[in-house]
């Protein structure tokens, strides 16, 4: 390739001038090099490009010194300039990016922070506690707090991991025998079950039996968690289903309050009294959220059947009802509420049910709502759980949120003080004094919670604290998560009218059956 | 003039050197793909004859997984909703970009804040958006049931609510929110079509629909087959859709691969099965994307 | 004829005939955009209207476009129920160091890619495609049980390591310099220049385009990026502002309003990033998809 020599210099060979002409030739940026002044570049465009191939070695043969520069590629001294201030204006771009860059990754480096936990502050063990919406939770703090006055040599960091998801993410980050997680908060109890088949939490048989803990205070529970007589977590925390109701609706409509000893046929028809209106102003009698705990477990309160037994044909008159009530628009439409991810707390503060069943988590949220004034419900109260014919009043769903110890943690005795704190008296106290229901539930316990400003004033409602008889949403079972999923599913299909009831719920009992082997 | 050994020494010696040039390119970004992803992909590729749950021991089972594969409804359910995932959404994105595409081309007023706004979508939070598209398509009560309703349609579809038209939203769904995208990748294949191919077609006195057919579209195929390939890719590895606006509902009507594969290693924590989910998946595309590539050679 | 004077090669190209036929009208045209640009807009339309809402109104139907009271509130509340500055910073750092090693390591790949012939390279090529079809979940334990072993998770450069490396940037960076023809290449090694000169020299200038899909993309993806962030980032003060619209869902409520003027505060700096690299973008991506 003689002859290629620029007789001004060594030509730079990133000089793409010659090669705009070159038919095939795609690329803008090498064309545009040619000409900045666009009007021109346009029409040269239009006759320059032809399709075919490169002919690159032809024009460099054809560039010798001494014969005149086609008219296209010949560029007047003003583009020259123009091209040679672009090209140093890139390198000082490049040079600045590369100074830039060298800055940034040395601030980089110097605010990333690695795993390494700062070096243990003089002599104090320090607890990591994984838990969930650690801003929106009220007890949290004055936990922590009671505790490290009452230890000065702990300290105890929380770990939020975020309330979606939870026990995957916790799951998660103890895979593989991980000891930076202390205490662990256990939202659910397939959950718990995932933990413990995975061998994440220690069992506490032993601890309990040493520390003389009385587990006959949570009402039997531990014996539902147990799993071959081992207990993994202790409760801290339980909370039942209740009927929420809207006072000044009631008075409005001048029909008398529900009672603590409410059958489910007296709950269907005083929701189908108390429904009015149309659109805008429609007032629902019933509201049952979205999740099939709402609906599903009516059917267990008799406690002839569990979730997880694999035949759900006793769930049929429960779906039917509440079909029947969805149907003739007592309560709000399944498949609207889903996909408009409606929660239930909106549509009891603007007045638009009635009646409401529910937990009990939801006193302490609709309390504080009331008090910032962002609510148009004002006056409102509680009642025991509608119960099924035969069944006694004061029966109802609980549900408990625990706290264990991770199996792989290094500093397992601070840590299991630290659950017999929070487990025990001391703390249902605290917990109770934030309108949260502690697991242990005594007479002095429900009164804390009564005594809440905010708290409804009437007897009943101070009376529905009083439980006889929890049935847990979902029983401990190995394979709980997996049975989760598909009654989920099947729920999702029955509710949005997709199949009729017969077959949801055979679906149900095919899928479930499956799961357990049979 | 070198002797022959010499001679293919010297080629030799220029051939490891121009490996070892080459490989100092490839290095940064091989390395660190090496070590962060082809690692733990190659790791996930041997779990699938292993049975792990991340915390306890892994025992080999070799193929077992495999023989619960053939036996699982839902596998073959999710396979099945995948493929029809894909069927939807690959062509309704191709046709749909390609139109915007061609006509964003043309001189109008605004075409680049019209460019902009097609391209919305595909830059905002999948979270936020789905809640609005759910809302969007609420089947009683949302803007488009009441258009729906206004213009005289009785029987009105559930959209995510309903199994029939649950995967149907979600298609409409990822049209949308991708269309933009594919939409530049197309702008960008137009502008480099040369506009004298389009002037001797009306010298000869082609319409505008006989242009479109035999200038556009083939000057277009290589673009049109990279966006094939991406799509087709993105569809069959779709999950965060689902997950948003119907969770696998309902029943199993939008149960796909990637969901079933979540729901395994992350609910039964049965990572050995999920990992041989995963490979039937990963065949499959592969298969996919060779029959797409002979396709392309054969036409070219 | 001047030989200082440009003009084209061939001959006069014809002035008096329109440069492209127009077969519909514009008032077609424009109905047909206008159209088109609601069904993508309205949804953020009823984003910005929720945003400015109390949470028991957001769902609230018929669908009201303009709230009565504009609750101005929420875009105050956002600063302050989460750490949201905090989380607009983590994420703007973290994009903006996956981003910029994404174009560096991308760019390098795809040259060798594309021009250069060594051993192995249609199997490596052929290694980094396939792995495009591997969803994430698949191995994200295992990557994830490596990361902690290297202490790596909780920290911003772990997440860095994980995303600067990705097989679509070198796909997109390949089909790219395929577009730019073998023998400019060829001409600057035969004029003795190394093949780094080639790259810093010849092949970056020509990238501009690409660079800037490739921005752009790197930057949607790692800016919306929610899994990896969650599983990796569990202090609060290193996550990133996807995690903190997730806080907003607790578990007895959820604030949509919040969770709207979050999103709408979150899409600005992308939009900006995407306004400002429109010029290069559409030329960018043509030659990516071109020589395929």
């Amino acid at each position: 390739m003689t002859g290629s020599h620029d007789p001004a210099g060594s030509r730079d060979p990133a000089d793409l001038h010659y090669l705009a002409g070159t038919p095939g030739f795609v690329n803008q940026e090498a064309r545009r090099c040619l000409s900045p002044d666009r009007k021109v570049h346009e029409k040269m465009e239009r006759c320059m490009f032809r399709p075919g191939p490169p002919r690159i070695s032809e024009e460099l043969a054809d560039f010798p010194e001494d014969k005149p520069c086609r008219d296209s590629e010949y560029r007047s001294y003003n583009e020259e300039a123009t091209i040679f201030k672009e090209e140093e204006g890139m390198r000082r771009i490049k040079a600045a990016v590369c100074i830039g860059l060298l800055f940034s990754f040395v601030l980089f480096s110097a605010t990333a922070e690695g795993a390494k936990e700062a070096p243990a502050q003089q002599g104090k063990t320090v607890l990591k506690w994984a838990l969930w919406d650690l801003a929106a939770t009220t007890y949290y703090t004055p936990l922590i707090a009671a505790y490290e006055a009452a230890h000065p040599d702990v300290k105890i960091e929380t770990l939020d991991l975020g309330s979606t998801d939870y026990m995957t993410m916790l799951s998660t980050q103890l895979t593989g025998g991980d000891d930076s997680i202390d205490v662990c908060t256990v939202k659910d109890i397939p959950g718990y079950s995932n933990l413990v088949k995975a061998g994440q939490l220690l069992p506490l048989n032993d601890y309990i039996s040493k520390s003389k803990i009385d587990t006959s205070v949570y009402g039997g529970i531990t014996d539902q968690i147990s799993v071959d007589g081992k207990v993994f977590a202790l409760p801290f925390r339980s909370d039942f289903w209740i009927v929420y109701y809207n006072k000044d609706l009631f008075d409005r409509a001048g029909v008398a309050y529900p009672t603590n000893d409410m059958s489910l046929t007296q709950y269907a028809a005083l929701a189908r009294k108390m429904t009015s209106g149309k659109g805008a102003d429609k007032v629902y009698g019933s509201h049952f959220h979205t999740w099939r705990s709402a609906v599903q477990l009516f059917g267990i309160l008799d406690g002839k059947q569990t979730i997880v037994d694999g035949n759900y044909d006793f769930l049929k008159p429960y779906y039917a009802a509440i079909l029947a009530q969805q149907k003739d628009g007592i309560c709000q439409d399944y498949a609207t509420l889903k996909t408009s991810s409606t929660h239930y707390s909106g549509v009891f503060y603007n007045n638009s049910v009635a009646m409401m069943n529910m937990g009990s988590w939801f006193i302490s949220t609709l309390i504080a709502k009331i008090e910032k004034g962002e609510t148009q419900v004002k006056n409102w109260g509680i009642v025991k759980y509608p119960h099924p014919d035969g069944v006694p009043a004061g029966t109802t769903l609980g549900t408990i949120t625990t706290l264990g110890v991770s199996a792989a943690s290094k500093k397992q005795a601070a840590a299991l003080d630290f659950v017999k704190f929070v487990s025990g008296t001391e703390g249902a106290a605290i917990i109770a004094k934030t309108g949260t229901i502690p697991a242990i539930r005594t007479n002095e316990i429900a009164a804390i919670i009564a005594a809440k400003p905010g708290f409804p004033a009437d007897a009943n409602s101070k009376g529905a604290l009083q439980v006889t008889k929890t049935y847990l949403e979902m029983p401990m079972h190995p394979k709980s998560a997996e049975i989760e999923v598909v009654l989920n599913q099947n729920h999702d299909n029955i509710m949005t009218n997709n199949v009729n009831i017969d077959e949801g719920i055979a679906r149900m009992n095919k899928d479930v059956a499956k799961i357990l082997g049979r | 003039m070198l002797a022959t050994n010499q001679r293919t020494d010297l080629a030799r010696r220029k051939e490891v050197r121009r490996n070892l040039v080459a490989y100092s390119f490839l290095a940064p970004n091989l390395l660190g793909f090496a070590v962060f992803t082809l690692g733990p992909i190659l790791f996930a590729f041997v779990l699938a004859f292993l049975s792990w749950d991340g915390s306890n021991i892994i025992t080999f089972v070799a193929l077992d997984n495999f023989r619960r594969l053939i036996d699982d409804d839902r596998f073959f359910t999710a396979l099945l909703n995948t493929v029809l995932y894909a069927a939807g959404t690959v062509p309704l994105t191709m046709v749909c970009s390609l139109t915007l595409a061609i006509f964003l081309n043309r001189k109008l007023h605004g075409r680049n804040f019209f460019r902009t706004i097609s391209f919305f979508p595909y830059v905002a939070s999948l979270v936020a958006v789905a809640i609005v598209w759910n809302m969007i398509f609420n089947p009683s009560k949302g803007p488009v049931n009441m258009l729906l309703g206004a213009l005289g349609v009785h029987d009105l579809p559930g959209w995510a609510a309903d199994k029939d038209w649950a995967m149907i939203t979600v298609i409409l769904f990822s049209v949308w929110k991708n269309m933009g995208y594919y939409m530049i990748i197309y702008l960008a294949g137009l502008q480099g079509i040369s506009p004298e191919l389009y002037e001797a077609a009306s010298l000869d006195g082609c319409n505008g629909w006989a242009k479109f057919r035999r200038i556009t579209l083939p000057q277009l195929a290589p673009t049109s087959f990279f966006v094939l390939i991406m799509i087709t890719i993105q569809c069959f590895k779709v999950y965060d859709q689902i997950y948003m606006i119907t969770q696998a509902g309902p029943g199993t009507s939008t149960l796909v691969l990637v969901y079933h594969i979540y729901n395994t290693a992350f609910v039964s924590w049965n990572l050995g099965y999920a990992s041989a989910i995963a490979m039937a998946l990963f065949i499959l595309v592969l298969a996919i994307t060779v029959i797409q590539f002979r396709v392309e050679k054969s036409f070219a | 004829m001047s030989a200082r004077t440009m003009r084209p090669r061939t001959a006069q190209p014809p002035t008096l005939r329109p440069r492209t036929a127009r077969p519909f009208p514009n008032a077609l045209t424009y109905a047909f955009f206008i159209a088109v640009s609601m069904v993508m807009f309205i949804p953020f339309a009823w984003m910005l209207s929720a945003s400015l809402k109390l949470d028991q109104d957001v769902f609230s139907f018929p669908v009201r476009w303009i709230p009565e009271n504009p609750r101005w509130l929420n875009y105050q509340e956002i600063w302050t129920t989460i750490p949201l500055g905090l989380f607009i910073f983590n994420s703007a750092k973290l994009t903006f160091f996956v981003t910029a090693l994404q174009l560096l390591t991308s760019s390098f790949a795809g040259y060798a890619f594309s021009k250069l012939q060594f051993k192995f390279k249609n199997a490596l090529f052929l290694g980094y495609v396939a792995t495009l079809a591997m969803p994430w979940h698949v191995y994200m334990v295992p990557q994830f049980i490596m990361m902690r072993g290297f202490h790596l998770n909780n920290s911003h450069l772990g997440i860095v390591c994980l995303q600067a490396f990705s097989a679509f940037g070198v796909f997109l960076m390949r089909q790219l310099y395929q577009s730019i023809p073998d023998e400019l290449c060829e001409a600057a090694r035969i004029d003795g220049m190394s093949e780094y000169g080639i790259w810093a020299r010849i092949m970056l200038p020509l990238s501009k385009p690409a660079l800037s899909t490739l921005t752009i993309f790197a930057f949607v993806t790692t800016w919306n990026d929610f899994l990896g962030p969650m599983i990796y980032l569990t202090k609060t003060n290193l996550k990133t502002i996807q995690i903190g619209l997730r806080m907003f869902i607790t578990q007895y409520s959820s604030e949509y309003g919040l969770i709207m003027a979050a999103s709408v505060v979150a899409l600005i700096p992308v939009l900006i990033v995407f306004l400002s690299l429109q010029r290069f973008f559409v030329q960018g991506i043509a030659t990516a998809g071109l020589k395929g």
